[in-house]
């Protein structure tokens, strides 16, 4: 029988990359600082495999398992059924949001530098917003500005140097 | 009694001056005013308020951070009593009586008892530290290297095998940790590892970026794509606000408990507020009065006061291995610490005697703090409420531009910008895959640390491995680790077997 593989194995398989690519990159540290055997080199080599170890694991423990529950009803106390709680709240993904919120982010990133915090914030802000799925997105955008412009000015005056538009101006 | 000399001498001499005693009370009203928007934990309000006190003499920047530290926690469990929405583990049992408390019309006698019992557990547990922190530090001075080793490896193993309901979550978690903890220059041999040839990666990752990533960025990624359906309701304050003699004969021997829980939990290194506030739970379910049982799922005032006592004593518990020994035992302590080191002070045992006034000044700061935050919290709490109307998006708006601006504010650059998504994306994957964060920041804070104490015993002892088994307070330290690793997964083995 075929299984499809769960977002958790995706995740296994993605920390075992990792482990495998600082492992690569372990080589460009030189050892031979070190006294007694023990040089720069020694202590990432353990949390490299570690890091593979415990990938790997994750990885059949998933497979081991009967489905997705199994391992959350481990516990027996009050924590698990807090935990249980929460696991039922979780809804279907929306990923059309999490689009929303990364590209505010990005653009926000990338803007900061060339049209100063106070707009750069503001599209943030608001972008966020959107995210949340506002009710009201002509007042977010708005407080975005208001809140963006508040907190220019109250950093400026604390010392915080925060780009600007206009090099010395209000925005 | 030579630590209250220090402590009415040192202490409050340098806590009460007005500039300190303002620090204090700003830290307080603003680690309260953030503490309370849902979501947001004691860590997240402390990191995103660390670029605030960049400009801040030590001792007041000190001090207003452990007032944001308690504020925080007095804030949090105003949001689970009335919002069933609690920003960190420590708060989540709060929730379940408090929130059932709120629903019957209870709120005011419950933001009470957990004021109240926050404060009288936060107080003795000040006296406590007041009494131990020197007779600890003290005895820290004489272990070497290979027992703070020893130490860290005990912390690594309890942070992720303790909490969390996977261990092997939480081992993973705590490897991202230390592999984050390794970039940048190694500061035995001045080598650069991990940096890939990218400049802004030399100094390393910051951990006001790890943490503002993972809780702020992380969490409203989150919400952004999981969460937008579901409403939360805010439960009015109607009715007495003050507790009825009922009450306060319910609470007072919970909050005692909670105390003699919370306190001890919080200084060993297997910290965290989670366990204790839920023991305390338990106990107080099994203790309480036959009326009272009934009472426990539907809304039990000792379900409250218990645990809230619990929480805040374990808090000033995990300040106990922070100040003494330097090692942080929870993400907020973490990050505590880091703002220790932007100062180049090292906490640890030589840190009373080096800087007395702000290890003292800091310790009286708290006992003024959980008055103030009694204060704060109790007459003034329907201001706090206020805050919960923010209609969530603007909220999580908000705490980004912030958490965004604490991050562009260490180097001016949008490299940290772009870290603090990734590590934002990271965050997500955490929370979505139900990975617990404290081991990955106490992994990023401490493993450079233990790092730096491993090979140091190994210069010492010309590389011999077995050191760390032949001094005996090391063999005991990772004797209790390995019992902390091996013993809950054979006991796990074993109930199943009984069962089957």
């Amino acid at each position: 029988m075929i299984k499809r593989v769960s977002g958790e194995q995706w995740l296994a398989f993605g920390i075992i990359l990792l482990g495998l690519f600082m492992a690569w990159q372990l080589q460009d540290i030189p050892n031979d600082a070190g006294y007694a055997g023990i040089g720069p080199r020694f202590f990432p080599s353990l949390v490299v495999t570690g890091l593979i170890v415990a990938g790997g694991a994750l990885l059949m423990q998933r497979r081991h398992s009967n489905g997705p529950d199994t391992i959350l009803s481990d516990g027996e106390n009050d924590a698990a059924e807090v935990e249980a709680e929460d696991e039922f709240a979780r809804g279907d993904a929306d990923w059309r949001m999490f689009a929303i919120a990364s590209g505010s982010l990005i653009a926000h990133m990338a803007l900061i530098g060339l049209v100063g915090f106070t707009l750069a914030g503001t599209l943030l802000c608001f972008g966020i917003c959107r995210a949340l799925d506002t009710r009201r997105p002509t007042l977010d955008l708005v407080l975005s500005f208001v809140l963006a412009l508040g907190l220019f000015h109250l950093f400026k005056t604390l010392g915080l140097n925060l780009p600007a538009l206009i090099p010395g101006g209000v925005l | 009694m030579e630590s209250l000399n220090a402590l009415f001498s040192l202490g409050f001499a340098t806590a009460l001056t007005p500039a300190n005693l303002l620090w204090a009370l700003l830290g307080c009203t603003l680690g309260t005013a953030i503490g309370v928007l849902p979501g947001v934990g004691p860590a997240v309000t402390v990191a995103l308020l660390l670029p605030v006190t960049q400009s801040v003499d030590p001792t007041g920047a000190l001090i207003m951070l452990a007032g944001v530290y308690y504020g925080a926690m007095f804030g949090g469990s105003t949001t689970s009593i009335l919002l069933n929405t609690p920003g960190e583990a420590g708060s989540i049992v709060s929730a379940l009586e408090g929130n059932k408390m709120a629903k019957a019309g209870r709120a005011g006698p419950a933001l009470s008892t957990a004021a109240i019992g926050s404060f009288v557990a936060g107080s003795i547990a000040t006296v406590l530290l007041t009494l131990l922190a020197p007779v600890i530090a003290g005895f820290a001075l004489q272990l070497g290297p290979v027992e703070t080793f020893a130490l860290m490896m005990l912390t690594f193993a309890a942070v992720s095998a303790v909490l969390g309901n996977s261990p092997l979550k939480g081992f993973i978690a705590l490897m991202l940790g230390l592999s984050m903890g390794l970039i940048g220059i190694e500061s035995q041999s001045g080598q650069s590892r991990f940096t890939f040839g990218l400049m802004p990666l030399i100094d390393g990752i910051d951990i006001v970026v790890v943490a503002m990533g993972l809780f702020a960025i992380g969490e409203t990624l989150y919400t952004a794509t999981y969460e937008n359906k579901i409403a939360g309701r805010i439960e009015s304050l109607k009715g007495s606000f003050w507790m009825s003699k009922d009450d306060w004969k319910r609470s007072w021997k919970p909050w005692l408990r909670g105390t003699a829980i919370g306190f001890p939990f919080g200084t060993l290194p297997a910290g965290g507020t989670e366990m204790p506030t839920f023991l305390s739970y338990s106990a107080e379910r099994k203790l309480a009065s036959p009326e009272a049982k009934k009472e426990f799922g539907k809304g039990a005032i000792e379900g409250v006061a218990g645990p809230e006592a619990a929480n805040n004593a374990a808090v000033t518990g995990t300040l106990v291995p922070l100040l003494t020994l330097g090692i942080p035992t929870s993400a907020t302590a973490a990050i505590m610490l880091s703002a220790f080191q932007q100062y180049n002070i090292v906490p640890g045992p030589l840190l009373f005697d080096t800087n007395p006034e702000l290890v003292w000044g800091l310790i009286a700061s708290l006992y003024i703090g959980n008055v103030m935050l009694l204060v704060l919290n109790l007459p003034l709490v329907g201001l706090w409420v206020q805050f919960l109307k923010v209609p969530r998006p603007l909220l999580y708006g908000g705490i980004v531009v912030l958490a965004t601006m604490g991050a562009y504010a260490l180097r001016q650059s949008w490299f940290d910008l772009m870290l603090l998504y990734i590590i934002g994306v990271l965050g997500f994957m955490m929370r979505r895959f139900d990975f617990p964060v404290v081991p990955l920041v106490v992994g990023l804070i401490v493993g450079p640390m233990a790092e730096k104490h491993f090979r140091r015993a190994m210069s010492i002892h010309q590389g011999d491995l077995t050191v760390f088994l032949t001094h005996p307070i090391s063999l005991a330290i990772l004797t209790v680790t390995a019992a902390i690793l091996i013993v809950p997964p054979l006991m796990k083995r074993r109930q199943k077997m009984l069962q089957a």
